[in-house]
């Protein structure tokens, strides 16, 4: 294709630039617009007006939370594959956003013993009996993200501002794993982020605990596309650790794996 | 090795792509700082709910961090080339959510007033102050023209689904965004002469 039908093509470079050529056009126009000067002239052009229509959003401030997620993904990344600073403190940096994601977001509450520890006490623990965390406070609304860090555990307690309802994030197993806990009443749903593609004989599931003894939520879920997984947990009553697992399809009655997220509720 | 902070402030964006694809939180720190309130904005402008437009802003961002920033100069800016990552992303949302329809106006008193009574630094008032410049220019458009831009861009409707959902030629609305766009661009030009 040459200039020669550039008036052909000419009429499209708007919707094109617009995004609202079907891919198949769209990678046709590109295709012409190699060998057509006045085609890529014509983007060149126009390309400040297209870069114009973001730009004249109105603006928002964005929640500081989200700040932090992200700070808090990018430094659990970079312990994960222990690059730059170093892996301890890396760790030290996610665990700092975590921090600052609760001063921001709600009161946080006791201080936490140290991470690694925290986290081998629950893989000793897992289902085999209390964890000696306490039980559920209150019904308010909380939320809670944390970012997963193979390995270790990242957390300490937060909590609404009306101090009726607190959560400590015990151990995290996934690396990159994002777990956001709402809770609402006796109810509470459980959005993960980040997940890894499942095999197709495996599937999610939720536990709970109380009074020591873990127990399944009877909900199976797997991650979308994005990586994305989310699970409802009807019964939060009295209930101390959520956490999940990757499990046989159809489910398990006990935990066979390690969680890839644990969350305590205090 | 990382840089400080304070080092990674006085960098360029160009400057800082290649230390985020060197995986250095403090440069990709400052990069979000920079962007990442017109990366919310546009997102929420877009998917029309908070919490959709944070998962957004998060994922684009993260996918920079995560693909080493392929950053490519001959395409643009920093800035734009990060805006038409949340842009996409924005759109894959929209078009995921069944029978949610996107905002169709410029008019965003309603979004203004939700917005937290918290200062804006003085980068960000000139941002602002150009943000209500180009405003001016989009709203100054003809209706129809607008319109099309609008479904496009924020809608990310094709120009055949614009045609039919307008009940208009396909030939019309190919029209309609050239002329919105050339009008646009020679507002800009004048507003640089």
């Amino acid at each position: 294709m040459t200039e020669s039908n550039h008036e052909r093509w000419s009429e499209d470079v708007a919707a094109y630039m617009l995004g609202a050529l079907e891919p198949e056009q769209a990678a046709e126009l590109e295709r012409h617009a190699e060998g057509c000067e006045r085609c890529r002239e014509q983007i060149r052009w126009l390309t400040p007006a297209l870069n114009a229509l973001p730009e004249g959003v109105e603006r928002l401030e964005p929640p500081r939370e989200l700040r932090s997620r992200v700070m808090a993904e990018v430094r659990a990344d970079t312990a994960a594959e222990g690059v730059g600073e170093g892996r301890e403190g890396a760790d030290e940096r996610a665990a700092n956003d975590l921090d600052r994601l609760r001063r921001e977001g709600v009161r946080a509450r006791d201080s936490r013993p140290g991470l690694a520890g925290r986290a081998s006490a629950w893989m000793r623990n897992l289902g085999s009996g209390p964890m000696g965390l306490r039980p559920v406070a209150g019904v308010a609304v909380a939320v809670l993200v944390v970012a997963a860090v193979a390995g270790f555990a990242i957390g300490g307690g937060i909590g609404s501002d009306e101090g009726a309802q607190t959560s400590t994030v015990v151990a995290g197993k996934a690396p990159g794993v994002t777990a956001k806990m709402i809770s609402e009443g006796d109810s509470g749903t459980l959005h993960l982020a980040n997940v890894k593609q499942l095999p197709s004989d495996r599937v999610l599931e939720a536990w709970v605990q109380r009074d020591g003894e873990v127990e399944p939520v009877q909900a199976l879920f797997v991650p979308d596309r994005e990586g994305r997984a989310s699970t409802e947990l009807p019964d939060m009553d009295g209930v101390e650790v959520v956490m999940v697992t990757t499990e046989p399809e159809g489910g398990s009655k006990s935990p066979t794996s390690d969680p890839i997220v644990t969350i305590s509720i205090q | 090795m990382t840089v400080r902070r304070e080092k990674a402030e006085r960098l360029a964006d160009e400057e800082l792509m290649p230390l985020i694809g060197a995986k250095d939180p403090e440069a990709f720190e400052v990069f979000y700082d920079r962007h990442g309130g017109v990366a919310y904005s546009l997102a929420y402008r877009i998917v029309g709910e908070k919490a959709a437009a944070e998962d957004v802003t998060q994922e684009a961002f993260i996918s920079i961090w995560r693909s080493g920033a392929r950053f490519d100069r001959a395409r643009g800016s920093v800035r734009s080339w990060t805006l038409s990552i949340v842009r996409n992303r924005a759109i894959d949302a929209l078009r995921s959510r069944a029978g949610k329809a996107p905002k169709l106006t410029f008019d965003d008193d309603a979004v203004l007033e939700q917005r937290p009574s918290e200062e804006f630094t003085d980068d960000e008032a000139m941002r602002r102050e150009t943000a209500t410049e180009l405003r001016d220019a989009l709203g100054g458009l003809p209706g129809e023209q607008s319109k099309v831009i609008e479904l496009a861009y924020f809608g990310g409707f094709s120009q055949s689904e614009i045609s039919r959902m307008l009940g208009v030629p396909l030939g019309t609305v190919k029209g309609r965004m050239r002329l919105g766009l050339e009008k646009i661009r020679g507002e800009l030009a004048e507003g640089l002469a």
